[in-house]
């Protein structure tokens, strides 16, 4: 659970915790609005909701970026099983396995980099909901398998490339590597593609050459 | 504004400070979509606006007195 690794989560609690004590005192006993009254509200109403608030916040963007918030939607229950799965050879399960992605790998393989990037995943995380709300909601997973594709899938590639930086030698020892390294640094040829390391979510039906995303 | 104006006031903010404390704290049991979603709009939201009643009700109160004040200045001793 949350609340027992963050210990933004333990803040938060207090806050609200705090903050509702005093609400409720002021909810049962109603004493005048002299100037103690006011500063007990400004704390129960001001300070520590913002501090909860505040907490929250924090709390709450980390975590997005948990697998367990990716796999919330039915159409990903996929996807986080497959991650979750210790025996998947998939490049998602197999990068799950890794300490460094862990349980952030949805969002350390899919969050867009550079200065922006947060800002920029969080907003497509947005774009996310909405088209659950309005498409996906009650898609069968099976259908979604077939419906649900990358938007940007030339990107991918750069994501790879944060870690696979495609300038050390040890990588470009691999003949594939030197004959492809311009195709796959401009993203004409996906690292997680059939013929190279193979599609990262297998059991997800690729998009024919050609067709639109 | 007279004082039980302030104390429904008070009340409807306190209220609304304690249902967005409950939806903002429901993200750290429940960290999934919706609970993460509600708490980081609607929670902030009612907190926002608890608040601003709050302030509301504290510069009205402010601006009464000061005005009754004018209107009756303290007698000074001869």
């Amino acid at each position: 659970m949350t609340l027992l690794t963050s210990p933004l989560a333990v803040v938060e609690l207090a806050c609200a915790a705090i903050s509702a004590v005093i609400l409720v005192a002021y909810l049962v006993f109603r004493p005048p609005l002299v100037r103690a009254t006011k500063i007990g509200l400004l704390l129960g109403l001001g300070v520590f909701p913002i501090g909860a608030a505040f907490s929250g916040n924090v709390q709450g963007f980390e975590a997005t970026k948990e697998r367990v918030f990716c796999g919330s939607c039915h159409v990903m229950s996929l996807h986080q099983a497959d991650s979750d799965d210790r025996a998947s050879g998939s490049l998602a399960s197999r990068h799950a396995r890794n300490p460094m992605f862990g349980s952030e790998n949805c969002y350390a393989c899919h969050a867009n980099y550079g200065m922006f990037g947060t800002v920029v995943t969080k907003a497509g995380g947005m774009r996310h909901v909405w088209l659950y709300l309005t498409e996906y909601r009650n898609t069968p997973v099976e259908e979604a398998k077939k419906t649900i594709h990358l938007r940007e899938p030339a990107e991918m590639n750069g994501n790879c490339m944060q870690c696979h930086s495609t300038d050390d030698t040890l990588w470009r020892k691999v003949p594939d590597h030197r004959a492809s390294l311009d195709d796959a640094r401009t993203g004409r040829m996906g690292c997680a593609s059939e013929g190279c390391h193979g599609l990262a979510h297998p059991f997800f039906q690729a998009p024919a050459a050609g067709e639109k995303r | 504004m007279n004082a039980p104006r302030f104390q429904w006031w008070l009340v409807v903010s306190c209220v609304c400070a304690l249902a967005a404390l409950a939806l903002m704290t429901w993200q750290i049991f429940d960290p999934t979509v919706w609970p993460v979603i509600v708490a980081m709009s609607l929670g902030q939201v009612l907190g926002t606006a608890s608040f601003a009643a709050f302030g509301y009700v504290v510069f009205v109160d402010y601006r009464t007195r000061h005005r009754a004040e004018k209107a009756s200045p303290p007698i000074k001793a001869e």
